[in-house]
């Protein structure tokens, strides 16, 4: 524990914050009380304490009454504790040795009684006034950043992180399980809206990946084990023997930070036991369909050209049974097999059969436009009241009939269909919860790898150094799955070119000599911030994981661990403070 | 049950010169700004979908393409240029060919060689009629006043039982077909009751829709109706004034201006010559929703009009001014132009809409009557 300074000079500010707290707080009254106090050398009040001349005032007292600690009672410390530390700094004060009382939020905006919420003003200045006194000098640290990078996932979202970080000169170490580069749109033919060839996309990927020296491929590989915290990870990849085992030495690398791109996997068609899929010969799946548009033979089983076909969409999204979500890219998918057949027989007919047309993205409603006007036929079914397929009858010139209850006509319709596609959705890959655990990040009830903030985070994780891009997130598109695997790849330049990370100096500390080793704390830290020295037998936290919220502060039965700034002397101090009228 | 979709309907539908169906993605705008829409009749929109969807039996039944009027409006305002005023003009000849049992009406509107063929053999047929067998030939005495002796050089009465017989062929077809039509639309569907009372009560919208097109009025371009009525009176005075009363029109006897036989010529022809140079400029400059896309039968129509009026009025001048040559001759063309444009539109094309507007204005009143009891009946059994 610090000293207690002799006799520190507290000076304390009371904000008005205009009427905000003047209208219920009398702020006289507590300026006087506060003067009175022990240790305050002076009060003082002003209309507006965060504007520029309040902030002036401060800095110029703490200069001119050499002030060692300051108080400011005013609004919430989230709205304004960094503008005060910062006037603390520029009048060269070390900035932790600020408190703030809270005498808008939690008392003029509650209360209503005028001679009460001063009462209760006092107490929060009181506190505020003791627990500054114990307040510490905090420097933040800073750890080294290894500019090496791992990607796990080679598809096209790893590909393009690689490259980017590559491409700035730092070296890359790139994790893929399966025997090539390219992910699932290695088993697309052309993609949607431009009708750009998927195999064009991946070359030239492909290419620059191989020829640059500063990328290590590891195909046919996984990563086993990971250890370590931002800018210090360690892991191991070990390569599959195609039964999915390790088999040789894993190899150990060194990395700074890591990317998560292992992408989605197809649903499987055949839970939809009403669609026959794997019962009726016909009935096919976007990706078989892919496959014959890639051999150049659309055909039915039975090889005939098809006269009509029937695409039906949300195969496994968008229901109460399977998936709520909806996976973004089926439905122009669609709209560019429409094309894809057309071009091929023309004189097939084809319906697609839709929930709802999901035509946002560039370019998506114009080529929505223009497969209508290619006469698509283009049906709407409710949600709940799928398409029923069954045989037809010899009469018929078809080999299926499709019932629809159409709902934009109310009518109830038969369609006829030589061949059946089925837009098949994403889902997260079987696998994912072993990476979620390796790396230490969440995933929704999904399965999708969650963000850290999902507006403002798209990439980050809440676990520091580990970013998640493409559609591993969820599902996306190429151009959204190139855009979040750039995004990470810069947050990671950005990183390795400050050479070392800063690191809050609020944080927890193991007193080693007495922690008894019982390890409770090391499961309870939500961000895997406690390692355990097996040698030494104590538990240790790493500085540059731990957020300090103090979970582990409480539990450890030894009282081993101190939180900076939330340390229980300036805690008590800080309550007896709120209590001194009463008691 | 279910209805078969037929998906090529679509392609049936390319020959009658369909536009940009597929566009529409059923939003309903177009039936909330069209004035003849109401919740019977949810037109352009459901026509629309059904044709998308090849309903083509649930096609034949509808009705409501002759409730519009194509003032554009809906046009203008779709929000994916689906066009669905032109759609519902398509849907009209298409429904025409539906009608029609001799399948001529098909052959008209989907093949321009079938109507132009048509009409240059009728015309062809005219030509050789009067000038080959006519005995006269060119009669260069004058009447008293100086005219031209028409009723010599092309006996009235022979003409006059030549446009008996046309207009009773044509008056044949057209009302067979309006008989089909209320086959598919009334007859059709089962669960519509009319009564015979409803039928007599009704029958006046028929008189008044055919009388003056009031409804064109509630669009809201008021000069369309304006024009098109002028340009409709015009021409039916005229029909009926040639075809119904030659004796009394054609005449040898040269009235005095004010005469009603003259008066009443001038009012049709008046009427003719305003519609005609309107819709010629508005087809030319393409100027609003209307005239924004015209098929080749919108033209063929008012080309073949624009001659009839222009022989008839030089006809009219030759014949007064007593010039025998250039009469004969100016009334064979007159003829070889009128009969086939009669024979041809009236019954079979463009003009066959002058028959089953109205009467579709008549069946739609019909039905809603009965629809609007159904509902009500419906209402009843379930609040109790
Ligand atoms: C039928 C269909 C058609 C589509 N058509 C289009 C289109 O026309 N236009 C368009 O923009 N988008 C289209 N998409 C979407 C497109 O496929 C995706 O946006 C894109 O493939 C996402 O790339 P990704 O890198 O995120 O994932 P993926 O392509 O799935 O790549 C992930 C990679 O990670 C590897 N991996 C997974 N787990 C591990 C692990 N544990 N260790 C190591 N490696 C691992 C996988 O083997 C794979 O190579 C289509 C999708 C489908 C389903
Ligand atoms: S993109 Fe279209 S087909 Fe795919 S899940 Fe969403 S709505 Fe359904
Ligand atoms: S303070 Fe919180 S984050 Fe830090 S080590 Fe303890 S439990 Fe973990
Ligand atoms: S035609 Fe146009 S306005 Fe009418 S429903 Fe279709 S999209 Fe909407
Ligand atoms: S063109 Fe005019 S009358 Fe016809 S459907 Fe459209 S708005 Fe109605």
């Amino acid at each position: 524990m610090a000293e207690k300074l002799k006799s520190p000079k507290i000076g304390v500010y009371i904000c008005w914050c205009g009427t905000n707290i003047a209208r219920i707080v009398d702020v006289e009254a507590v300026t006087q009380y506060a003067s009175g106090l022990p240790n305050v050398v002076l009060v003082k009040t002003y209309k507006y304490m965060c504007s520029n001349p309040g902030q002036d005032m401060i800095v110029q007292d703490i200069k001119n009454h050499k002030l060692d600690r300051v108080v400011v009672a005013a609004c919430s410390p989230i709205m304004h504790e960094r503008t005060f530390r910062n006037a603390l700094r520029s009048a060269g004060l070390n900035q932790y040795l600020l408190e703030m009382a809270n005498i808008r939020e939690q008392c003029s905006w509650v209360h209503t009684d005028r001679a009460e919420a001063t009462e209760k003003a006092k107490a929060l200045v009181h506190a505020a006034i003791r627990r500054v006194e114990l307040h510490e000098p905090l420097e933040s640290m800073s750890v080294k950043m290894t500019p090496d990078v791992l990607i796990i996932g080679g598809g096209i979202a790893g590909m393009t992180a690689t490259l980017e970080i590559a491409d700035a000169g730092y070296p890359v170490h790139l994790v893929e399980k399966n025997s090539k580069l390219g992910g699932n749109l290695l088993r697309i033919d052309l993609t949607a809206p431009y009708l750009y060839s998927a195999r064009d996309l991946l070359t030239e990927r492909v290419t620059r990946i191989r020829d640059n020296k500063l990328i290590h491929v590891c195909l046919e590989s996984k990563v086993t084990d990971l250890s370590g915290y931002i800018g210090n990870f360690s892991a191991s990849i070990s390569r599959l023997n195609g039964k999915e085992a390790p088999n040789d030495k894993p190899l150990k690398v060194d990395i700074g930070n890591i990317i998560v791109c292992t992408g989605f996997k197809e649903f499987d068609a055949s839970r939809i036991v009403h669609y026959g899929y794997g019962k009726l010969p016909n009935v096919i799946t976007s990706f078989e369909l892919e496959k014959m548009i890639r051999s150049g033979n659309i055909e039915t089983k039975e090889g005939k050209a098809p006269k009509y076909v029937a695409i039906i969409h949300c195969v496994g999204s968008r229901s109460r049974e399977f998936h709520s979500y909806c996976s973004r890219v089926c439905c122009m998918t669609a709209l560019k097999y429409a094309h894809e057949i057309k071009s091929a027989h023309p004189a097939c007919y084809v319906s697609d059969i839709y929930i709802d047309m999901n035509a946002f993205g560039k370019g998506n409603e114009e080529f929505y436009r223009r497969s209508s006007e290619a006469k698509t036929l283009f049906l709407m079914y409710e949600k709940n009241d799928k398409p029923v397929i069954r045989k037809a009858s010899p009469k018929d010139d078809c080999g299926m009939l499709l019932e629809v209850n159409e709902k934009l006509s109310g009518e109830q319709i038969e369609i006829p269909a030589d061949l059946v596609v089925l837009m098949v959705g994403m889902e997260a890959c079987e696998d994912a919860h072993e990476i979620a655990r390796l790396v230490n990040i969440s995933q929704d009830k999904d399965g999708w790898f969650i963000e850290s903030h999902p507006k403002l985070e798209p990439v980050a994780t809440t676990t520091e150094g580990i970013f998640i891009a493409g559609t591993c997130v969820a599902p996306k598109d190429i151009p959204d799955s190139v855009a979040q695997a750039r995004a990470a790849a810069a947050r990671i330049l950005a990183r390795i070119a400050r050479g070392k990370i800063e690191v809050d100096a609020l944080f927890s500390e193991v007193k080693e000599d007495l922690c008894s080793g019982c390890r409770l704390c090391n499961q309870l830290c939500p961000y895997s911030a406690i390692e355990f020295n097996e040698e030494e037998k104590h538990s240790n936290i790493i500085s540059a994981l731990c957020k300090g919220c103090g979970v582990c502060v409480a539990a450890c039965p030894s009282s081993a661990i101190k939180g900076r700034h939330f340390t229980d002397q300036q805690i008590l101090a800080q309550i007896e403070g709120l209590f001194a009228e009463i008691l | 049950m279910a209805i078969r979709v037929n998906p090529g309907f679509i392609d049936v539908l390319d020959k009658f010169g369909r536009e940009n169906i597929q566009l529409c993605y059923q939003c309903g705008d177009c039936s909330a700004v069209c004035p003849h829409a109401d919740e019977f009749y949810k037109f352009p929109r459901k026509p629309i979908r059904q044709l998308q969807m090849g309903l083509e039996k649930k096609i034949e039944t509808t009705l409501e393409p002759w409730l519009c009027y194509y003032c554009g409006d809906c046009s203008d305002l779709c929000p994916r240029n689906a066009d669905p005023g032109a759609t519902m003009m398509i849907l009209r000849r298409y429904l025409s060919s539906v009608y029609d049992w001799t399948g001529l009406s098909r052959k008209f509107y989907t093949s321009y060689k079938w109507e132009l063929g048509a009409i240059t053999i009728i015309g062809l047929m005219i030509t050789l009629l009067f000038s080959v067998f006519n005995p006269n030939g060119i009669v260069t005495s004058l009447t008293p006043e100086g005219g031209v002796k028409v009723n010599e050089m092309f006996p009235v009465e022979t003409v006059n039982t030549g446009a008996h017989i046309m207009l009773i062929t044509i008056a044949g077809f057209l009302i067979s077909n309006i008989i089909r039509m209320w086959y598919f639309t009334i007859l059709k569907d089962k669960t519509l009751k009319i009564s015979f009372s409803s039928y007599v009560i009704q029958f006046r919208q028929l008189i008044i829709h055919f009388a003056t097109q009031v409804r064109f009025s509630k669009c809201k371009d008021k000069k369309y109706w304006g024009f098109h009525w002028i340009l409709m009176s015009g021409y039916t005075l005229m029909f009926i004034l040639i075809v119904g009363n030659l004796k009394w029109f054609q005449t040898d006897k040269i009235y005095l201006w004010y005469h009603p036989q003259r008066l009443l010529g001038y009012y049709s022809t008046f009427g003719l010559l305003l519609g005609l140079v309107y819709f010629f400029y508005g087809r030319i400059k393409k100027a609003d929703q209307i005239f924004k896309l015209s098929h080749l039968s919108d033209w063929i129509f008012i080309v073949l009009l624009l001659f009839t009026t222009v022989s008839g009025i030089l006809l009219h001048i030759f014949r007064i001014e007593g010039m025998p040559v250039a009469t004969y001759y100016t009334y064979i063309i007159h003829m070889a132009v009128l009969v086939p444009m009669l024979c041809v539109e009236v019954p079979f094309s463009k003009w066959s809409h002058l028959a089953y507007r109205p009467f579709a204005i008549y069946f739609s009143e019909l039905k809603k009557s009965a629809l609007s009891i159904r509902n009500r009946e419906k209402l009843f059994l379930k609040h109790n």
